[in-house]
C-alpha cells in the first residue's frame, strides 16, 4: 500500500488551473522528489496534500485513506445536541421568557429560609408553556433546524483542516520559512509536540506535579530532536536570530516533533551552500532511516539526484515525467522544460 | 504554586493594597466603595487580556460577561427569587455560566476574519444589554437587582469576623475587601501558570502564524475557544465580586460597550499581553475614572463653579475626550503600551498573503 | 397584506438611509482595510451642524427660502463639513500610522469616535434634541392603503440618486477607477502612477460627504437627534456593510435595505425592544453560512 497517493489532483483558482490532473504514488520509506521550473504548481500540490487547499478535483490518499475527520455518529450526536440547545433557546424566546420567569420563579419566591420549590416551579413553567404550545413548538423546530444545520456546515468546512492532516501523520516545512520568530528554538519544537500532552486546565492552574512531569518529558524529547538535526546547544536562541541554514533545520525539527509518518519538505536546501547541502542530505537519509517517508520539492539537482529514490517532474501544473532520478534527468521533455528558463544550480 | 514567583510589580501592588486597611486612619468608604470595584475591574481586564493579548482576538463585548456574572449572582441571591444561594455557589455558577455562554456565542464565529469577529462581539454585547433591559421580571430592568446579601458558604450565613480583626460581617469592610484582593491574587497566579504552559505557548504560536501552527497540529479554533472560555469565566467571576461588593447589580448601563472599551483601553494603555501592564493600566485608568474624577468634581461642585451643570465644566464631561485622545496618542507613539510584554504582542493576528511558488 | 407591504416600505426607506451610511464605511474599508468606528459619529456631527444652521437661520429667513431652499442649503453645507472633517482626521490620525499593524488604526478610530461623541455632548448636551420637520407628513399614496409621505419621498429622492451617482462615479471616472485599483492592490496602483494618498483622501472625503447627506435626511425624517445617535446608527450601518460584504458597494446598499426591512418587520411583529437584537442575530446567522457576507468575495492566503 502506498504511503501517499495523489490521484488526478486538480487545483483551480478562479481562472487559473495551477495543478491539472497530477497523479503519483510514494511507497513507504521512500525519498520522493517533486521538481520542476518555478510556477509549476509544486507547492500547490503540497498545500492540497496538507489541507491548506481543498482539491478542486481528484483525491489525496494517505496510507490508503482520505485524510479528513470521519463523519461518525459522534458528529451527528453533537450536531443534534447543539440543535436541541438552540431549539430550547428559540422556544423560550417564543413564549416570552420574561413572563415565563414571572409565572414560574418570581411568583414562587417565598421566604428567605424556604427550600427551592422545585416541583411548583416545574409545574408552573409547564403550564405556562403549555398555554403557548404552538408558538413554542414552531420556534423550537426552527431553532433545531438552524442549530443542527449550522453546526454541520461549520463542521464540514473544517473537515480537512491542516491540523487534522497533521494529526493524521503528515508534517511539512515551508518554502518561505514560517518559524515562530519571537519564540526560542526550544519553544518552536515544543509547539510541535501537542500530541503527547495530556494535562488538563486544573493541572495547569496549580502547576501541579503531573503537569510538570509532562513538561520535563517534552523538553527532553525536544532536546533530543534538536540534537538530531544538529542544533544542540542553541535551545534558548530566538528563532529569528538563527542563521538561515539553522532556521531551515529548526523547521525540520519542529515538523518531526509532530511524530509524522510522512514528511513534506518544501525547498529545504534553498539558499544553502554545497557543504550545508551535503549535511542536509545526510539528515534526510537519517530521517528516512527513522521510518519516515519523505517527499521533497527541490531545485538543487545534486540533492535531488543524490538522495531520491524516485522523481516526478511538473511543468505548468502537469506531470511531464516520473521515474528513477537518472532516467528523469535524461528525459528530453524535462530538459526542454528547464532550458530557456533561468539556469538552476 | 508560589506567590513569590509573580513579577515584582504585581507583588508590590498586591502588598500595597493588602496593607491599606491596616494603616490607621485610612478611609473605609474608599476601601469598600472604590477599591473593591477596582479589584473586580482588574480581574475583568485580566480576563480580556487572555482573549485579546494571548489569543489575539479583538473582543469588543467583554462587559457582557461581566454583566452575566453580576446578574447570575443577583438572580441567585436576591430575596425576590426563591434560589437563596450562598456566595460560593453563586460565584462558581457565575464563572461557569459566563464561560459557557462565551463558548456558545463564540463557537460559530471563530473562522470569521478579525474585523468581523470584532463586530460580532460588539453585537453580542448589545444583545445582552437589550435582553437585560427587556426581561424586567428576570433582571429588574434598568433598576437592577437588589439587595445582594448572600450567605457566605452553604450553611454558613455570616461568620463573625471580629475575632480576626476584620469587622463585624464578611460582606463588609475589610473582609470582602480581602476576599476580592485574594481573588485578584489567585487570578494572577493562575494566569502566570497558564502563560507558561503548553496552552500559553500554543496561543503565542497561533498569534504569530496561525497557518503554520495549524500545520503543526494545533487547532486554532479550539485554542481560541479555550481563551474565550477562560476570559469570559474570569469576567463572570469579576462581575460576581462587583455585584456582591455593591450589594446589588447595577443597571444594564454598567455593562455596556463603554465598559468593554474602557477595559480594552486599560489593556492598550498598560501593555497588551503583559499582566503587569494590564494591572498598571487598570490602576491608571480606573483610578482616573472612578477615584480621581469624582473627587475633583465633588470639589468643583463645592466651589460652585458650575451652577448650570454644563458638561464642559465637569471633569466627568471630558471623559470621552480624554479616553479618545489617550487611545490615539498611544497608538501613535507607544502602541505597545507602557509595560510591553516580552514578546511585543501589540499586534492582532491578521492574515497576510505571502508570495508562493 | 397591506400591513406587511407598509412595513416593508418603511423598511426600505429607513434601509436606504442605513445604506447611505454603510457606503461610507465600506468605501473606507475597501481602500485601507480600516473599520472607521468614527463614521457614525461623524454622521451625528453632521446632523448637529444642520440643526445649528437651522437654528441660526431662524424662522424668518427659513420662511423666505422655503423648505426646499433650507434643505438644499443643508445638503450642501453638511456634506462639505463632514467631508472636510473626515479628510482632516485621516491626515492627522490615520495617515501617520498607515503602515502599523491593523490594531493601531482600529483603536485610533475608536478614539476619534469618542472624541466626536464628546464634542457632540458639549455641542447640544446629553438630552435628545428636536429637529424640525421640513417635509410634512401628508400622505402621497392616500387611498392605496399605503402610507408614503413627503418625508419618505425626501429620503428616497436624496438617497437613491446619491447611490446611483456614486456607482457611476466609481465605475466611469478616472478617480473612481483609481479608487477601485487602490482597493484591489495599492502597490500596483502606485506603480501605475496613481497617487495613493490623494485617492485615500478622496475616499474619506466622499465617505464623509455621504455621511453628511444622510445626517441631513435623518434629522428631517426622524426629528430627533442626540449625541449618541452616531453609535447606534453607525452600528446598524456597519452591520449592513458587513452583511452585504465589506468592501462591496452594492453589498452595502443591499445590506442597508435588508437591515432596514428586518428592523421594520421586527418592530412590527416581534416588538420594538427586540428589533435591534434581531438585527444582530440575523447578522450572526448570515456570517455563519456566508463568512464573507452576502456579496463579499472570498480572500485566500497564499502559502
Amino acid at each position: 500500500m502506498a504511503a501517499l497517493e495523489v490521484q488526478n489532483l486538480t487545483m483551480r483558482f478562479g481562472g487559473i488551473t495551477a495543478v491539472n490532473g497530477v497523479s503519483f504514488a510514494v511507497s513507504p520509506g521512500q525519498i520522493y522528489s517533486v521538481i520542476g521550473p518555478n510556477g509549476a504548481g509544486k507547492t500547490t500540490v503540497f498545500n492540497a496534500i496538507t489541507g491548506i487547499y481543498q482539491p478542486t478535483a481528484g483525491h489525496v490518499l494517505f496510507e490508503g485513506q482520505r485524510v479528513s475527520r470521519p463523519f461518525t455518529w459522534k458528529v451527528v450526536a453533537s450536531a443534534v445536541a447543539i440543535g436541541l440547545v438552540v431549539a430550547v433557546f428559540f422556544g423560550l424566546a417564543a413564549v416570552n421568557v420574561d413572563l415565563l420567569w414571572k409565572a414560574a420563579v418570581r411568583d414562587n419566591a417565598g421566604g428567605a429560609k424556604d427550600a427551592f420549590p422545585t416541583a411548583k416551579v416545574i409545574d408552573d413553567a409547564g403550564r405556562y408553556i403549555g398555554e403557548r404550545r404552538d408558538n413554542a413548538i414552531t420556534a423550537a423546530l426552527v431553532g433545531f433546524a438552524l442549530g443542527t444545520a449550522g453546526s454541520l456546515v461549520v463542521w464540514q468546512r473544517d473537515r480537512r483542516a491542516p491540523d487534522v492532516v497533521c494529526r493524521g501523520g503528515i508534517a511539512r516545512t515551508f518554502q518561505n520559512i514560517r518559524l515562530f520568530q519571537a519564540m526560542t528554538v526550544l519553544e518552536n519544537v515544543l509547539v510541535g509536540m501537542t500530541r503527547s500532552y495530556r494535562a488538563n486546565l486544573l493541572g495547569v492552574a496549580v502547576s501541579g506535579p503531573g503537569h510538570r512531569r509532562e513538561e520535563d518529558a517534552a523538553r527532553r524529547k525536544a532536546a533530543e530532536l534538536l540534537k538530531f538535526v544538529g542544533l544542540a546547544g542553541k535551545h534558548n536562541e530566538l528563532a529569528k536570530n538563527l542563521p538561515y541554514g539553522d532556521q531551515r533545520r529548526l523547521e525540520i525539527a519542529r515538523a518531526l516533533a509532530t511524530e509524522p509518518r510522512l514528511l513534506l519538505l518544501d525547498e529545504p536546501a534553498a539558499g544553502m551552500n554545497p557543504s550545508e547541502t551535503v549535511n542536509l542530505m545526510e539528515l534526510i537519509r537519517k530521517i528516512r532511516d527513522r521510518g519516515v517517508t519523505v517527499v521533497l520539492i527541490e531545485h538543487h539537482m545534486n540533492l535531488v539526484m543524490g538522495i531520491s529514490d524516485r522523481v516526478a517532474v511538473l511543468d505548468y501544473g502537469v506531470k511531464i515525467a516520473e521515474g528513477p532520478p537518472q532516467e528523469v534527468s535524461r528525459d528530453p521533455k524535462v530538459i526542454e522544460a528547464y532550458l530557456g528558463k533561468e539556469e538552476v544550480s | 504554586m508560589t506567590l513569590a514567583r509573580l513579577p515584582w510589580f504585581q507583588i508590590l501592588v498586591l502588598a500595597t493594597f493588602a496593607a491599606y486597611p491596616l494603616i490607621p486612619g485610612t478611609n473605609a468608604v474608599r476601601g469598600s466603595a472604590q477599591f473593591v470595584p477596582l479589584f473586580s475591574f482588574a480581574i475583568l481586564a485580566l480576563g480580556l487580556n487572555v482573549v485579546v493579548g494571548n489569543a489575539g482576538l479583538l473582543h469588543l463585548g467583554i462587559a457582557a460577561f461581566f454583566g452575566i456574572g453580576a446578574y447570575v449572582v443577583g438572580i441567585l441571591t436576591v430575596p425576590t427569587f426563591p434560589f437563596h444561594s450562598s456566595f460560593l455557589v453563586a460565584m462558581v455558577l457565575a464563572t461557569v455560566i459566563s464561560a459557557a455562554v462565551g463558548v456558545a456565542t463564540a463557537a460559530p464565529t471563530l473562522r470569521l476574519r478579525g474585523d468581523y469577529l470584532a463586530l460580532v462581539t460588539l453585537g453580542f454585547g448589545q444583545i445582552f444589554i437589550y435582553a437585560v433591559r427587556n426581561l424586567t421580571n428576570v433582571t429588574g430592568g434598568t433598576q437592577g437587582l437588589t439587595p445582594i446579601l448572600p450567605a457566605m458558604l452553604p450553611g454558613i450565613e455570616d461568620p463573625d469576623t471580629r475575632a480576626l480583626g476584620l469587622g463585624p460581617t464578611w460582606r463588609g469592610y475589610p473582609s470582602f475587601y480581602y476576599i476580592s484582593l485574594f481573588a485578584l491574587a489567585g487570578t494572577l497566579v493562575f494566569l502566570r501558570n497558564l502563560e507558561n504552559s503548553r496552552l500559553g505557548r500554543a496561543w503565542v504560536a497561533i498569534r504569530e502564524d496561525e497557518l503554520a501552527a495549524s500545520c503543526m497540529g494545533l487547532n486554532p479554533a479550539r485554542l481560541k475557544l479555550a481563551a474565550i472560555a477562560i476570559g469570559a469565566g474570569l469576567a463572570g467571576m469579576a462581575g460576581c465580586l462587583y455585584a456582591t461588593g455593591l450589594k446589588g447589580t447595577a443597571g444594564p448601563q454598567a455593562f455596556d460597550f463603554g465598559r468593554s472599551m474602557i477595559t480594552l483601553c486599560c489593556l492598550i494603555l498598560g501593555g497588551l499581553g503583559n499582566r503587569s501592564g494590564v494591572l498598571l493600566g487598570v490602576l491608571l485608568l480606573i483610578g482616573f475614572d472612578s477615584v480621581l474624577t469624582p473627587e475633583i468634581d465633588t470639589w468643583l461642585q463645592e466651589q460652585r463653579v458650575n451652577p448650570e451643570g454644563k458638561q464642559y465644566l465637569k471633569v466627568a464631561g471630558w471623559r470621552l475626550f480624554v479616553f479618545g485622545l489617550a487611545l490615539i496618542l498611544i497608538m501613535r507613539y507607544r502602541p505597545e503600551g507602557l509595560l510591553p510584554g516580552r514578546r511585543q504582542r501589540h499586534e492582532l493576528h491578521t492574515e497576510e498573503p505571502t508570495p508562493g511558488a | 397584506m397591506t400591513d406587511l407591504a407598509q412595513f416593508i416600505l418603511i423598511g426600505l426607506v429607513t434601509g436606504s438611509l442605513y445604506a447611505l451610511i454603510a457606503l461610507g464605511y465600506t468605501m473606507v474599508y475597501g481602500i485601507i482595510e480600516l473599520i472607521n468606528f468614527a463614521h457614525g459619529d461623524l454622521f451625528m456631527l453632521g446632523s448637529f451642524l444642520a440643526l445649528t444652521i437651522v437654528g441660526v437661520i431662524g424662522a424668518t429667513v427659513a420662511g423666505s427660502l422655503g423648505a426646499a431652499g433650507v434643505m438644499a442649503l443643508l445638503l450642501i453645507v453638511c456634506p462639505v463639513f463632514c467631508a472636510a472633517v473626515n479628510v482632516a482626521v485621516d491626515r492627522i490620525v490615520y495617515k501617520p500610522i498607515r503602515n502599523a499593524p491593523k490594531l493601531a488604526p482600529l483603536v485610533s478610530a475608536i478614539g476619534v469616535s469618542f472624541i466626536f461623541q464628546n464634542v457632540g455632548l458639549f455641542w447640544f448636551g446629553a438630552q435628545d434634541k428636536n429637529f424640525p420637520d421640513f417635509a410634512g407628513g401628508s400622505n402621497l399614496l392616500d387611498g392605496t392603503g399605503l402610507r408614503f409621505t413627503w418625508e419618505d419621498l425626501l429620503v428616497v429622492s436624496v438617497t437613491l440618486p446619491t447611490m446611483v451617482l456614486l456607482t457611476l462615479f466609481v465605475k466611469y471616472t478616472p478617480l473612481g477607477k483609481a479608487m477601485r485599483a487602490t482597493a484591489q492592490n495599492p502597490t500596483a496602483a502606485r506603480l501605475m502612477g496613481i497617487d495613493v494618498d490623494r485617492v485615500i483622501s478622496a475616499t474619506f472625503a466622499i465617505g464623509g460627504a455621504l455621511a453628511g447627506v444622510a445626517a441631513v435626511v435623518y434629522g428631517t425624517y426622524t426629528n430627533t437627534v442626540s449625541y449618541q445617535m452616531g453609535f447606534t446608527n453607525g452600528l446598524y450601518a456597519f452591520t449592513a456593510a458587513v452583511l452585504g460584504g465589506i468592501g462591496s458597494l452594492p453589498g452595502a446598499v443591499l445590506g442597508g435595505l435588508v437591515i432596514g426591512v428586518v428592523r421594520s418587520l421586527g418592530s412590527a411583529y416581534v416588538g420594538e425592544q427586540w428589533s435591534e437584537a434581531l438585527v444582530f442575530g440575523i447578522l450572526i446567522v448570515i456570517l455563519i453560512f456566508r463568512p464573507n457576507g452576502l456579496l463579499g468575495a472570498k480572500t485566500r492566503e497564499k502559502v
